[in-house]
């Protein structure tokens, strides 16, 4: 790696006077699984590091107000053995389990999945599914955004060179709501999505409400699948439904052709993963 | 340069080293702790993978600036002049390494999981070594190590293999 | 058994020695404590006969505690760091390498490129791979230039700043294109085929006009990368005697003595390679790669020079098994007995020649399967390519064609309506075949190994 100079700030604020200080030749390490990678391969040096991986402000999942809160330094590791996780929000669990192996996920953050932005990214599908929204922290103080406006391209979200992802929080509304994410990669670990997908739904009355499946590795950002969503909300959920809206997802969608996949496999596959991930909400639901 | 202190092996070791240094370096060429190894320096092969406070991490992918003052336990801090740790021992009677190069690796995350104390099964052992490649074994006699020390370390047993399972 | 007693004694004699040490202020070696004194020797090496007897690997125990010292894992006093630039192009002509930028790097103490190098050609059968590329660019893996410095980085950072200008020419990716005649002659030959065989036995054309049915179809694999857990690795110090010792992951130590002698002009008697416990080789570590290059930069710079390839480098660089196309036509009777088959094998045999000619052989030879062919006709063709080297691989050509021989089998039975295991009994060789180059064949136990490995597997189940 090239050269650089590295700091520890103690606190939250001493984080953002940091990235103001060294604005623009400044960036934020915490994990590092994916960070570190990329600065293996750069022949320019970040200038500053500011390490955020012991600041306990964005550590530690909790209940508050708005939702769930889960600050934006918890470890995939942490998701996966959380009890409020396990009770409120549990297909994060499904979502956390898949990332990389073991060795990742000790070390990688859910913020840091969320602003290192890949298209496959991991965490993404499930969290836009339940309408989460991130807060993000800045010289100017606090704002939220939801994860459609946090998301830009691939590798690029809305945070400035100078601002600090702080935590997630997923309304309250939507803590204990039917969802599935699934993923589909050529391996069963260690694995980048071929696709991946969350859907969630609540099911009053044998009709489906709030209905939102979100996509991933499948366009430049994740993305919600709108038109198949329209598809069944409000509408009592049939196997043919199901299979109409996941239909109508794949048209929704812009996956590449590559060496991993073909198009027409990976159209293949947005159906299946649509059709499951509803199929197994439906059956949360009961 | 910036002074890294840490705890390694129950031994305090300090080094100056610059700050882009990664543990995997710091321990390899600074403090003389070989067994953990440069397979693809990217945290794909587990080839580094060490205990940094108790969970198995890639050293490759960890500054050693960020492990400052932490415990790191590497292959080297397992076995004691007088006692040879089950887990080494158990590699050992199965044969479960041929070329050897992803054993430190393969045994600190083995370590890892068994020190977890959960019920394990096949499937789940191989989820959790499923960050350690290794080309020369196929894994088959690698989880029966794994099977090996897990059964001796804590007295359960691992359900039997199905043959016809994957 | 530890006695207690005495094991007391010995650490009130360690502490007081300690303290001597400490008062007297002489430099004191950290206790060693992590592998056991005492080890128990299995009982297979403690008798005669020992057949029979369970025994442990050797190595295991020092692969278990981390011990094995792998060439990565050595460290010499003043070693220095080797990197190689790679081309990134698939096929150029160079019209120039620049290293004066690099040369002035933090650290960097010497370069190397290949009009240095006494005789820039090796090769296990034919000496068409530079060390370094020095005229022509062949694959996007070619090294291009060395430098050896003081860290990896900045050997890695002074790669960056050496300059070639490339005129690029077309690359030739697709074998069965390279074949024609108008395509671009990757080597200066007439042709891109550079090795060939063919076998021929009894008269095919009879074969076929006996046969009932005539299966065709054409089977293909990949390029596959053996990538060991250790990617390749050797360290290189040139003596004031001008000897020259390596420790390498080099698995032919002899040929490799030999292709050094070639390449730098010198006595073979004045070389000594050390080859230590390698992380995994499965032929990818059988010929030499940067051994002659990190030699001449240790004469250079006086000091033990390191190269170990990253893993981009194993990928691109290091050698891979063949892909082939292989083009199967059998002629059968109604029972299933094969009575003619016709094999074209083009082998896509990279930018140079490695071990190519010894996989063509094998390959050649092993296509027809182990069955009784009598009428049998094989062309094989090994082509140069713009692409990675391919060598040799575990199996040398035979897991290619036994993948498209069965494959076929597999076919011609589910066409017939005969089962797999029956129609392979059928063909199989016998005490006495003779296999496709007339050997005669002796303690044949093909059938037998069938017929039990289907036991074993429980194949009658399976096929429920």
């Amino acid at each position: 790696m090239q050269p650089f100079d590295f700091i520890q700030p103690d606190t939250i604020d001493g984080t953002i006077t940091a990235l103001s200080n060294h604005t623009p030749n400044v960036r934020i390490l915490n994990g590092g699984t994916d960070y570190l990678v990329e600065l293996k391969h750069v022949h320019q040096s970040p200038g500053v590091i500011v390490d955020i991986s012991r600041l306990t402000g964005i550590k530690g999942i909790s209940l508050i107000d708005e939702g769930l809160r889960i600050g934006s330094g918890v470890t995939h590791t942490e998701i996966m053995s959380n009890p409020m996780v396990k009770e409120h929000v549990p297909a994060m669990i499904d979502a956390a389990h898949v990332v990389g192996a073991v060795q990742t996920r000790n070390l990688g953050t859910i913020g840091g999945n969320l602003v290192t932005c890949v298209p496959s990214m991991d965490s993404g599908p499930t969290l836009m599914a339940l309408d989460a929204q991130v807060t993000i922290l800045g010289p100017n103080g606090k704002r939220q955004s939801s994860l459609q406006d946090f998301f830009v391209g691939p590798r690029k979200t809305s945070l400035n060179i100078d601002e600090l992802l702080l935590d997630i929080i997923i309304p309250k509304e939507n803590l204990g709501k039917p969802a599935k994410f699934i993923k589909f990669g050529l391996r069963k670990g260690q694995a980048l999505a071929l696709v991946n997908a969350a859907s969630a739904l609540w099911l009053r009355d044998g009709k489906c409400t709030d209905v939102r499946i979100a996509l991933g590795a499948v366009a430049p950002v994740v993305i919600r699948a709108k038109k198949a969503e329209s598809v069944l909300e409000g509408n009592k959920l049939t196997d043919n439904l199901i299979d109409e809206a996941a239909k109508v997802a794949i048209r929704e969608a812009k996956p590449i052709d590559d060496f991993r996949a073909s198009k027409e496999y990976r159209n293949d596959l947005i159906e299946i993963a649509v059709r499951r991930t509803l199929k197994s909400a439906m059956l949360n639901s009961k | 340069m910036t002074d890294i202190t840490l705890n390694v092996n129950g031994e305090v070791k300090t080094a100056s080293v610059p700050p882009e240094t990664t543990l995997l370096k710091m321990l390899r060429e600074d403090l003389n702790f070989t067994g953990a190894k440069i397979g693809c320096d990217v945290g794909d092969c587990g080839a580094c993978t060490v205990l940094v406070d108790g969970l198995a991490v890639n050293a490759c992918l960890m500054l050693a600036a960020q492990a400052n003052g932490k415990e790191v336990l590497t292959i080297e801090g397992l076995s004691t002049l007088d006692k040879y740790h089950p887990i080494q021992k158990a590699f050992e009677d199965v044969a479960a390494l041929q070329c050897g190069f992803c054993g430190p690796g393969m045994i600190m995350a083995t370590k890892a999981l068994i020190d977890q104390e959960q019920e394990l099964t096949r499937d789940q052992i191989k989820d959790a070594l499923s960050g350690n490649l290794c080309r020369c074994t196929g894994y088959t006699k690698i989880i029966d190590g794994v099977i090996d020390a897990y059964e001796k370390i804590t007295g359960r047993k691992v359900p039997a293999r199905n043959p016809r399972a994957a | 058994m530890v006695d207690e007693t005495k094991l007391a004694e010995k650490q009130e004699t360690v502490e007081t020695l300690r303290k001597v040490d400490d008062d007297l202020r002489l430099p004191s070696v950290p206790e060693r404590n992590f592998f056991p004194k005492e080890i128990d020797i299995a009982p297979a090496r403690l008798q005669t006969p020992a057949i029979g007897q369970r025994a442990t690997r050797p190595d295991g125990r020092l692969h278990g505690l981390g011990q094995t010292k792998y060439i990565d894992d050595m460290f010499f006093p003043g070693m220095l760091h080797a990197k190689i630039k790679r081309a990134g192009v698939a096929h150029a002509k160079i019209k120039s390498i620049d290293v004066s930028e690099a040369q002035k790097m933090p650290g960097v103490q010497a370069t190397l490129i290949g009009s240095e190098i006494p005789v820039n050609s090796f090769g296990p059968s034919l000496q068409d791979q530079p060390l370094l590329a020095d005229q022509v660019v062949r694959h996007a893996g070619d090294g291009i230039a060395a430098v050896a410095a003081v860290t990896e980085q900045q050997a890695l950072d002074a790669l960056e700043k050496i300059k070639v200008v490339y005129e690029e020419l077309p690359p030739v990716f697709d074998p069965i294109e390279a074949m024609s005649e108008d395509a671009i002659k990757i080597h200066n030959n007439d042709s891109n085929i550079y090795a060939s065989k063919t076998i021929i036995k009894g008269d095919i054309e009879q074969g076929f006009k006996d046969s009932d049915y005539i299966f065709e179809r054409r089977f293909t694999t990949q390029m596959v990368e053996h990538v060991p857990m250790e990617p390749h690795a050797s360290i290189a110090e040139w003596d004031a005697n001008g000897r020259v010792t390596l420790h390498s992951s080099l698995g032919r130590i002899t040929l490799g003595r030999a292709d050094i002698a070639r390449t730098l002009e010198m006595p073979i008697n004045r070389i000594r390679i050390i080859a230590t416990v390698v992380g995994g080789n499965f032929g990818g570590k059988n010929e030499i790669t940067t051994e002659p290059i990190i030699s001449l930069l240790s004469k250079k710079t006086g000091h033990p020079v390191k190269c170990v390839f990253t893993r981009e480098d194993e990928f691109i660089s290091s050698t891979t098994r063949h892909p082939f196309i292989m083009d199967y036509k059998t002629g059968v009777s109604k029972e299933g007995k094969i009575l003619a088959r016709k094999v074209r094998i083009v082998c896509d045999g990279g930018a140079y020649c490695s071990w190519t000619e010894t996989t063509l052989g094998k390959a050649s030879i092993l296509s027809a399967g182990p069955y009784n062919v009598e009428n049998l006709h094989v062309d094989a063709y090994a082509v140069y390519t713009t692409k990675t080297v391919t060598g040799a691989m575990r199996g040398f050509g035979a897991p290619q064609v036994c993948f498209a021989y069965e494959s076929h089998m597999d076919d011609i039975a589910a066409e017939l309506g005969i089962e797999p295991l029956e129609i392979r009994l059928m063909n199989a060789f016998n005490e006495g075949s003779s296999s496709p180059t007339g050997q005669v064949l002796e303690s044949v136990v093909v059938s037998d190994s069938l017929i039990m490995a289907t036991e074993r597997f429980g194949w009658k189940e399976w096929q429920k």
